[in-house]
């Protein structure tokens, strides 16, 4: 039989019993989109936590701390570049002292950050203008330095006056406490040659004064002026900086190995990686849970479906034994039947999957703006909070269980229907 | 063309654990030549159906041989039975066993989808064949909508359909007028001149049995040629 005859075959059957047919699918409908909501609510939050983490840092970060036995990390940054995967090792070496800057009738609340611009460039520092410094005089400045430049007038609205004009080639006077805790007179003028991109977290200020390493004898000859050369507590430069060490990883997948490599050598490690993939195993094992919940769903529907096929193969005993009698081929008979449980397994896994998708999307724009009138906390529809997803994974598990449960249910009737006798089929009454 | 060795075959009666074995054929041989009617007589309960039964692959006897032209029939299991039904046998009802969700014209084509044959061809074949034993005005009635000669002689066109070269017929008249009776037999011989079909006929009907050109009684089980009144 011609796979166009075997169709119309289906489709004549289902036309005699609509009502019952639309109830079978109704049911099988209902148990996938039951599945395909309950396991995207898992795969909502999954999104919404990992984005919340992935947000406030670079994925292929490794932060890199000093142990009692590893030493400190800044002092062996060019061993650790030499692990696999390692694409960059940034020592941002921050001055643990009081600072300030004067800029005109402005002073500043800065931070001053010794780098290695080779290392920075290969993470992605970029400049918004300007160029990088190339010697102990000259800085960048974070995109948000004016931002933190603070003057005794205030505006006529009764703001404080902020400073507005150009600041590439503009120079500032910095100055540093010294280890009594008091500013030292001599000052340092520094040149802005450049200014920061801006941060790719719009909530993120940088208000850093990116530095050449070249300025960090002037900063301690500096902060050590006033000290008693040759006393008991001689000055160790280490005190006066300390060390952010981070490594970037090439790929994500090597975040793991690199960590590792770091931890044999006794360094605290911390990577956003390592909290994901806890979260991750949690949440596959949630998701995991969701389905088989949702699953139960459909092997009830599997029930109605079983139902059906059992009264069509009963229905049409007869004219499944003139069928048979005429020729048909066993196998023809129950490959009917078991196109028929499959159909309505794939048109309610079809329907399902598209209210699936409306009730996502009706639930992400209508749950927070619920919840949010529930709490009265008005900030809540902003927070960007995802209730559902549905990724394509899960449409593709949930139709291969749907279908799957439907041509299971509907094995049973089209063996029988194979089984029925040609003689007692015929003897049948009209 | 059809030679039946030796076939004995016996049903069970009774309740489970006590079921007693009722011989219904008892070492019937015959043969069928090729192109000729032959019609099995005998009463209620004298095994002729079982026999047809038998013969064109609904059940399996206990023992013996049947051959169609040469072919072992008798050791074939249920697909190969059904695919040498489909290609060789045609079949004719009592009660018509027609579907009653197809219309005459979808009936009759029912076989031809099952070889698998192309739409085309089919619908050539089906209004040639309906045309030929006078459908054409009813094909697209359903079979309650049809009289009884009528959904017979759509049973014997679907019998037809795949040019069979055998076809059994189980009371084809069992159902019929005598008016009728009399149209569907003389369809069945001129269907047998034209096309030299072989037609295995079982009948408890005198009439019907003499339009054989030979007759086989059936009682009890036992087969011997010769009309019933011969026999007895």
């Amino acid at each position: 039989m011609q796979f166009k005859d075997q169709v119309g075959f289906i489709r004549q059957h289902i036309k005699k019993n609509k009502l019952r047919v639309f109830m079978t699918v109704l049911a099988a409908t209902m148990g996938t989109a039951f599945l395909i909501v309950l396991a995207s609510v898992g795969f909502g939050i999954h999104e919404t936590i990992r984005d919340q983490m992935l947000s406030n840092r670079l994925v292929t970060e490794v932060q890199v701390h000093q142990s009692e036995e590893s030493g400190d990390p800044g002092e062996h940054v060019e061993e650790i570049k030499k692990l696999a995967h390692v694409k960059a090792v940034v020592d941002r070496q921050q001055l643990g002292t009081n600072q300030m800057s004067l800029f005109g009738e402005f002073e500043g609340n800065h931070v001053l950050v010794v780098t290695d611009f080779k290392e920075e460039g290969k993470v992605g520092f970029a400049l918004k203008e300007g160029r990088l410094p190339q010697n102990a005089n000259e800085v960048v400045v974070g995109s948000h330095f004016t931002d933190y430049l603070y003057s005794e007038e205030e505006t006529e609205s009764g703001d404080f006056k902020t400073y507005e004009g150009d600041l590439i080639g503009e120079q500032f006077t910095y100055r540093i406490d010294d280890v009594e805790g008091e500013f030292v007179e001599e000052e340092l003028t520094l040149t802005i040659v450049g200014i920061g991109e801006n941060p790719s977290r719009e909530w993120v200020s940088d208000r850093n004064i990116y530095a050449h390493d070249a300025i960090i004898p002037e900063l301690e000859r500096i902060h050590y002026s006033d000290h008693v050369t040759g006393s008991d507590d001689h000055p160790d430069a280490s005190q006066l900086f300390y060390h952010d060490v981070a490594v970037y990883v090439d790929k994500l997948e090597n975040v793991k190995m690199v960590s590792n490599a770091l931890r044999d050598k006794q360094y605290y490690v911390f990577s956003i990686a390592d909290e994901l993939e806890q979260i991750d195993v949690f949440f596959l094992a949630l998701k995991a849970g969701l389905v088989f919940v949702g699953t139960i769903a459909i092997l009830i529907a599997s029930i109605g479906i079983f139902n059906t096929m059992t009264m069509a193969v009963t229905e049409r005993t007869r004219e499944i034994g003139v069928m048979k009698a005429i020729g048909a081929d066993p196998k023809l008979i129950r490959r009917l039947f078991l196109m028929e449980s499959a159909w309505i397994g794939i048109i309610g896994t079809v329907l399902a999957v598209v209210i699936s998708y409306a009730v996502s999307a009706v639930s992400n724009y209508l749950l927070p703006i619920i919840v949010s009138a529930a709490l009265g906390e008005e900030d809540f529809s902003e927070l960007n909070v995802t209730f559902s997803v549905i990724p394509w994974q899960l449409v593709l598990i949930a139709s291969a269980i749907s279908i799957s449960v439907a041509m299971i249910s509907g094995w049973r009737p089209a063996r029988k229907a194979t089984k029925i006798d040609v003689i007692n089929a015929l003897r049948q009454e009209l | 063309m059809i030679s039946v060795e030796d076939l004995n075959h016996s049903f069970k009666i009774g309740k489970k654990g006590k079921e007693k074995r009722v011989p219904v054929l008892k070492r019937v041989t015959f043969n069928v030549q090729d192109g000729e009617i032959v019609s099995i007589v005998g009463k209620s309960g004298s095994g002729k159906s079982t026999l047809l039964h038998i013969m064109a692959g609904f059940m399996h006897a206990d023992s013996g041989v049947i051959r169609v032209n040469g072919v072992e029939t008798s050791s074939f299991n249920e697909a190969e039975n059904a695919k040498f039904r489909l290609d060789n046998f045609g079949f004719i009802f009592q009660n018509f066993q027609l579907m009653p969700g197809l219309t005459a014209f979808e009936n009759v084509e029912l076989p031809l989808k099952l070889k698998g044959v192309n739409q085309t061809e089919r619908q050539q074949k089906v209004q040639s064949l309906m045309q030929h034993v006078g459908l054409t005005n009813v094909q697209d009635h359903y079979p309650n909508e049809l009289s009884g000669g009528q959904q017979q002689r759509v049973s014997i066109a679907r019998a037809l359909i795949t040019d069979p070269p055998v076809i059994f017929a189980d009371e084809p008249t069992g159902s019929l007028d005598s008016e009728t009776e009399q149209d569907v037999l003389l369809l069945i011989q001129s269907l047998n001149k034209a096309r030299n079909i072989t037609f295995v006929i079982i009948t408890h009907d005198d009439e019907v049995a003499r339009t054989a050109d030979r007759v086989y009684t059936m009682r009890d089980g036992e087969l011997s040629e010769g009309g019933m009144h011969d026999a007895v």
